[in-house]
C-alpha cells in the first residue's frame, strides 16, 4: 500500500517540478493524510468545479457543477419509476414519460417540438424502475427557457384523451422494438423472477393490457402522488450560474407542492427469490443468459466492493481480440477455451437490492463450460483473490468513473443520480478514499457476504438445453475445501 | 527518495511535511475497514470539504509546431485532471491501391499490442492504468488515430507507450493469428447485425469511387485474412507512416512538455522498426499520394433478409438503399454549405428514441417518413475527405416497396436544389451550430478535431470559427451546393431483395430530370412519340 501510493507521488512531483504551474496541483488530489490515530485528512485540491446544492422551500433540490462552456445540460430526476406502481397501473410512470411531449395548457406539441428544434435543443426523458428524468440540452444562453419547458411539460401536461389513444400504439410498437433486444429481454425477465411477486420485477413499459387500458386518471393520480417537491431534483453541469438556476427554479417549481393530502406512499418492498426461467428455442443461433445474485442498494457501503468484484470479471467481446493477454482472467479462459462470443460482468443498484451477476451470449454446446469458469472465478473472488488483482480493478474502476464524467450530459446525470441516491453528490477525494480503503480482505468478506453459497436467480433464452441444471448451478455456489 | 520527496513538499507548501511522514507508517488495516462501513450517504468523518477549482472561462489557444523531420505537434490546453494525447497518421484504407486491402485494419486491431518495451497488450494496459488511463485506436478511411486518456501527471508515460506502439510493434505470430480471429469474427458479426449500416457505407463507397482510394475496403476482404503478414505491414507502414504525415496531438496539456517528449521519445529515443540498422525516422521517401477519383455507378448485394433477427420476435424484413452524390472535401470553400444541407435534411428512423431535437423538422421527417408510413428510415449523411465527399441518403422499406422508395429519395434528392425555406435554413443552422459545441464538450472529441485538422494541413480553426460561418450560409449557398452535387454521377448502393430495384440509367434520369422522375416505361417504346 505505502508502496502503490510513493509511486504516486513521484509521478505527481516530477509534473510539479516541471511545470511550477498552479493548475497541476491539482493532480495531487489523490492524496490523503492520516495521523497515526484518529482519521483525519489534509484538504485535497482539486481541479474541477463545486457541486453547489439548494433546497428550496418546497424541497426541491437544485444542484449544478458550472464548467463555463457554452452549452449545458439541465434535467428533472423525479424519484419515481415503475417500482410504484401495482399490478393494476403497471407501466404508467413509462406512460407519463411518453405524455410529456404531448402538449400542454401553453404549448401545443408541434410548439414545443419547433421551439426544443428551432433553438438547437434537444429533451429527452427516460423511465427507469426507480427514477424517471427529464432533461434538455441547450445554448447555456437558453437555460432559462428551457427549465421553464421542462417545468411546463411535467405540471401542466394536458394528458389529453385523442394523444393518450394515439400513444398507446405508439408504446406497443416500443415494446415489440425491445423485444428484439434480447439482452433487455433477458434482464426484464431477470427481475420477474428475481423479484417475484413485488413490485420491482415488473417491467418498465406494464403489460399489453395495462397499455392499452390506462386511464388519463391513472396518469393525473401518478402525477398527483409522486411528482412532490421533495422527490425531485433538478441537476444541470455545463455554463450555468448556480443562483440564476436557484432562482429559475423558484419561480417554475416554487407551485409543487411539498407534502400530502391523503395516503403517502411508501416504496414498495422488494424481495430477492433464487430461481430459474428457461425460454427454449433451439432455432436461434446463440444462447442469451443471465446469471444474479441479490447485490445490495446504492447506499449500502458494500457497494462499492461489489463495483469492485464487477470489474475484476469484467466484459469482453470475441471481435474485440486480445488475445489471451486480458486483464480479466475469465476473458482469458474465454478466449483460450472460445467458451463465449461475449460477455458482461453487472452490479444492478436499486434503493434497498440489487442485482449482481454476468449476462453471456454463448454457443449451444458451450453453456455448461463457460458457467463452469464463471463460478470458478465467483468462488474466487470469495476466497482466493490477490491484492494485485484487486489494486488493479479499483484503479479501472476509478479510471472509468472519472473518464465518464467528460461532457455535460454526463455529469448531470451523475450529479441527479446521486442526488437522489446519496442525497449528496460524493466529492472525487471522498470516493478515492474509500475505494483505496477496499483491501483484498474486504472483497473477499464483502463476495462471501454476497455470493457464496447464495441461491442465484438464471434466465436463459435461445437454444439452452445444456443450460446447467439448477441444483447443479447452486452446487457451484461454494466450495467443500478449506 | 523519501527526502527528496518532502524537500520537494515542503517548497510547495510549508509545514506539510510531517504529516507526510506520518502516512508512510499509518494506513493500518482497522482504518480501512471502519471506512468501508460507512454509508454513502454518510460524508467520511474527519474529511475537509475539497477544494474546488473554477472554471476558467477564456479559451485556450492551440498551438502547432512542426519539428525538423516533418512531424507536426499540436496541443490545446484545458481545464480539469485528465489529458487526451495520441497520434494521428495520414493512413487508412484508402492508401492501400498497391497493397491486398485490409492492411490497416490489422494494424488497428493489434494496436498496443507486443513492443521492444512491453511483451504484452497486457502489460500496456497495467502501466497506462498507473496513470488512470485507458487507451484506443481507431482506422478510418484516411486516418489511422492512436489516442490515450490519463490524469494529467501521467503524460510521460503515456507518449513513452504512444510512441511504442506507433514505432516498433512488433506483431509476432501468435498475435496476427489471434487478429485473423478477430477480424473473421468481425466480419460474421457484422453480416448477422439485422442493422447493415456498415456494409451500407462500405459499399456505397465502393460504387462512388469503383476501384480506387476511398472505394477501397475498409473492412479486411475475408479472402485477404490469411495473405496478410509482417513484411506487408511493415512495407506498408515504411511508405506511409512518415513523420509527414503524422501529427502528435493533445489536450489539457503544456505544449512546450508535449513538443519536449515528443522529441524524446519519437525521435531521439526510438527509430521506428520497419527501417534497417542506422536508418532514421523521415529520410525515406513518402509513398506518392493517390488522388480519388470520384466515379458513381451502382453496386448490388442480393441478399435473403426475410428472418434477419437474432431472438424468437421476428423482424420486418427490409430492403436497403444509399444514394450518393459527390459533395466535396472539407477543405472545400462549401464544405460548411454541405453541412448544413445535410443537417436540413436531416432524417432517421421511423421509429427512433430521442425527443424533440433529433431532427423531427428535417426534409427527410416531415416530407419522407412522415408522409410514406411504410419506409422504415431515411437519413442523409455527408462523408468529408481530403480531396473528394460524398453526400449520401440512406433509405430501406420492405423489398415490395423498393422502386417507390427509389421515387420518394430520388424526388426528394432532386428537390434539394429548388426552394429552400428560411425557417428550415435557420433551423438547420442553429441545430448545426449545437451540435458543433455539444460534440466539442469532450476532450477526446477535441483532440481529434485539432488532430485531424492539423493533419488535414491547415491551421487549426476555432470551433467560434466555425460557428460563425455557419451563421453565414445563406438560401443561395445550399442551392447552389445542390446543384454542384447533382451535377454528379449517381452512386447506388442495394441491399436486400432487390427484384423492385428500378434500373440504373433511370435512376440517372431521374437525378438529371427537373422533377426528379424516373422516366416511366412507355417513354422508351421506339415507336411511341
Amino acid at each position: 500500500m505505502a508502496a502503490s501510493l510513493l509511486k504516486v507521488t513521484i509521478s505527481a512531483t516530477r509534473i510539479l517540478n516541471s511545470t511550477q504551474r498552479v493548475p497541476y496541483v491539482a493532480s495531487l488530489y489523490n492524496r490523503r493524510w492520516k495521523s497515526a490515530k484518529a482519521l483525519t485528512y489534509e484538504q485535497a485540491v482539486l481541479n474541477m468545479p463545486e457541486t453547489k446544492v439548494t433546497r428550496l422551500s418546497n424541497g426541491v433540490r437544485v444542484a449544478t457543477e458550472d464548467s463555463g462552456i457554452i452549452t449545458s445540460t439541465v434535467g428533472l430526476w423525479i424519484d419515481a419509476g415503475s417500482r410504484y406502481e401495482n399490478a393494476k397501473n403497471n407501466g404508467v410512470a413509462h406512460f407519463l414519460e411518453h405524455m410529456a411531449f404531448k402538449g400542454t395548457k401553453k404549448r401545443s406539441q408541434t410548439d414545443l417540438e419547433l421551439e426544443i428544434e428551432n433553438m438547437g435543443g434537444h429533451l429527452n426523458a427516460y423511465t427507469s424502475r426507480e427514477q424517471t428524468v427529464y432533461y434538455a440540452k441547450c445554448f447555456a444562453k437558453d437555460l432559462p427557457k428551457a427549465v421553464e419547458i421542462l417545468a411546463d411539460i411535467t405540471q401542466n401536461s394536458l394528458l389529453g384523451d385523442q394523444e393518450i389513444e394515439r400513444e398507446r400504439g405508439v408504446i406497443l410498437r416500443e415494446m415489440q422494438e425491445i423485444e428484439t433486444n434480447l439482452q433487455e429481454v433477458v434482464f426484464d425477465h431477470l427481475h420477474a423472477i428475481a423479484y417475484q411477486g413485488t413490485t420491482l420485477g415488473q417491467t418498465i413499459l406494464g403489460p399489453t393490457e395495462n397499455i392499452k387500458s390506462i386511464t388519463r386518471n391513472d396518469l393525473v393520480e401518478y402525477i398527483n402522488s409522486h411528482y412532490k417537491g421533495p422527490r425531485i431534483v433538478l441537476a444541470a453541469a455545463g455554463g450555468v450560474n448556480h443562483n440564476e438556476l436557484c432562482s429559475l427554479a423558484e419561480r417554475h417549481f416554487g407551485k409543487m407542492t411539498a407534502g400530502y393530502d391523503g395516503e403517502i406512499p411508501i416504496l414498495p418492498q422488494a424481495r430477492f427469490t433464487g430461481s430459474e426461467l428457461r425460454i427454449r428455442d433451439d432455432l436461434m443461433p446463440l444462447a442469451h443468459v443471465a446469471i444474479a445474485v441479490e447485490g445490495c442498494g446504492w447506499q449500502n457501503p458494500d457497494n462499492l466492493a461489489l463495483m469492485v468484484a464487477n470489474t475484476l470479471i469484467g466484459s469482453w467481446d470475441r471481435s474485440h481480440g486480445g488475445g489471451t493477454n486480458l486483464p480479466s482472467q475469465l476473458a482469458q479462459h474465454t478466449v483460450k477455451l472460445n467458451l463465449a462470443h461475449s460477455f458482461q460482468s453487472f452490479n444492478t443498484c436499486y434503493s434497498d437490492t440489487g442485482l449482481w451477476g454476468i449476462y453471456f451470449v454463448a454457443d449451444r454446446m458451450m453453456i455448461d463450460d463457460f458457467i463452469y469458469n464463471v463460478q470458478h472465478e465467483w468462488m474466487r473472488l470469495c476466497g482466493g483473490v490477490r491484492e494485485a488483482e484487486v489494486e488493479r480493478a479499483k484503479n479501472l474502476l476509478m479510471t472509468n468513473m472519472l473518464l465518464q464524467l467528460d461532457g455535460s450530459t454526463p455529469i448531470c446525470e451523475d450529479i441527479g443520480r446521486q442526488m437522489l441516491c446519496y442525497d449528496r453528490r460524493i466529492p472525487i477525494d471522498e470516493m478515492e478514499i474509500r475505494l483505496n480503503a477496499i483491501t483484498a480482505d474486504t472483497l473477499k468478506e464483502v463476495c462471501t457476504k454476497y455470493i457464496y453459497d447464495k441461491c442465484p436467480a438464471v434466465v436463459g433464452i435461445g437454444p439452452i438445453e445444456a443450460l446447467t441444471d439448477y441444483n447443479r448451478l447452486r452446487a457451484g455456489m461454494y466450495w467443500l475445501r478449506t | 527518495m523519501a527526502a527528496r520527496l518532502m524537500s520537494r513538499v515542503v517548497r510547495l507548501k510549508g509545514q506539510r511535511s510531517c504529516k507526510y511522514a506520518q502516512r508512510f507508517l499509518s494506513s493500518t488495516k482497522s482504518e480501512d475497514a471502519e471506512i468501508t462501513k460507512v454509508s454513502l450517504t454518510q460524508k467520511l468523518p474527519g474529511l475537509p470539504t475539497p477544494q474546488y477549482a473554477t472554471a476558467s472561462v477564456h479559451a485556450y489557444d492551440t498551438h502547432v509546431t512542426t519539428l525538423d523531420n516533418g512531424l507536426r505537434i499540436a496541443s490545446e490546453n484545458k481545464f480539469g485532471q485528465f489529458c487526451t494525447v495520441g497520434v494521428l497518421l495520414e493512413s487508412g484504407s484508402r492508401f492501400e491501391a498497391v497493397y491486398p486491402s485490409g492492411i490497416v485494419h490489422f494494424v488497428e486491431k493489434m494496436s498496443f499490442g507486443t513492443t521492444p518495451s512491453w511483451s504484452t497488450k497486457d502489460q500496456i494496459l497495467q502501466e497506462l492504468e498507473k496513470v488512470g488511463g485507458i487507451c484506443d485506436c481507431q482506422g478510418s478511411r484516411d486516418t489511422l488515430v492512436y489516442a490515450a486518456s490519463a490524469r494529467s501527471n501521467g503524460l510521460d508515460v503515456v507518449m513513452n507507450i504512444l510512441s511504442d506502439v506507433v514505432l516498433r510493434p512488433l506483431y509476432p505470430d501468435e498475435q496476427m493469428e489471434d487478429a485473423r480471429q478477430a477480424i473473421k469474427f468481425e466480419i460474421e458479426a457484422m453480416h448477422m447485425d439485422p442493422n447493415p449500416e456498415h456494409l451500407l457505407v462500405e459499399m456505397i463507397h465502393a460504387a462512388a469511387y469503383r476501384g480506387n482510394s476511398l472505394g477501397l475496403p475498409r473492412i479486411c476482404p475475408e479472402e485477404n485474412i490469411p495473405s496478410i503478414t509482417r513484411p506487408t505491414l511493415y512495407s506498408y507502414m515504411k511508405g506511409r507512416h512518415h513523420p509527414k504525415n503524422t501529427v502528435i496531438a493533445g489536450v489539457g496539456i503544456e505544449h512546450e512538455k508535449l513538443i519536449e517528449l515528443t522529441q524524446k521519445y519519437f525521435v531521439t529515443d526510438k527509430t521506428p522498426v520497419w527501417l534497417a540498422e542506422g536508418e532514421t525516422w523521415g529520410q525515406q521517401e513518402i509513398e506518392p499520394r493517390c488522388v480519388s477519383q470520384y466515379t458513381g455507378g451502382i453496386l448490388q448485394v442480393e441478399k435473403d433478409l426475410s428472418n434477419v433477427s437474432l431472438g424468437p420476435t421476428p423482424m420486418p424484413e427490409l430492403a436497403h438503399v444509399v444514394f450518393g452524390l459527390e459533395s466535396c472535401s472539407h477543405k472545400d470553400p462549401d464544405f460548411i454549405a454541405f453541412c448544413v444541407l445535410n443537417m436540413m435534411l436531416g432524417g432517421g428512423g421511423s421509429f427512433s428514441a430521442g425527443g424533440p431535437g433529433k431532427g423531427m423538422y428535417t426534409r427527410l421527417y416531415l416530407n419522407v417518413l412522415n408522409r410514406y408510413v411504410w419506409i422504415e428510415s431515411a437519413t442523409a449523411y455527408n462523408h468529408a475527405y481530403d480531396d473528394s465527399g460524398l453526400f449520401c441518403i440512406h433509405a430501406s422499406a420492405h423489398p415490395s416497396k423498393l422502386r417507390e422508395l427509389v421515387e420518394v429519395i430520388l424526388r426528394e434528392i432532386v428537390f434539394t436544389s429548388s426552394m429552400v425555406y428560411q425557417d428550415e435554413l435557420s433551423r438547420a443552422k442553429r441545430q448545426l451550430q449545437s451540435m458543433l459545441m455539444m460534440n466539442l464538450e469532450v476532450r477526446p472529441v477535441v483532440f481529434e478535431d485539432i488532430g485531424r485538422q492539423v493533419l488535414a494541413g491547415s491551421a487549426r480553426r476555432t470551433p467560434q470559427f466555425y460557428y460563425d460561418q455557419i451563421g453565414n450560409i445563406t438560401e443561395r449557398d445550399i442551392q447552389r451546393v445542390a446543384s454542384r452535387m447533382l451535377k454528379s454521377k449517381l452512386s447506388v448502393a442495394a441491399y436486400g431483395s432487390l427484384s423492385g430495384l428500378p434500373a440504373y440509367e433511370d435512376m440517372e434520369a431521374a437525378i438529371l430530370s427537373k422533377d426528379g422522375r424516373m422516366p416511366s416505361k412507355q417513354s422508351f417504346s421506339l415507336f411511341r412519340r
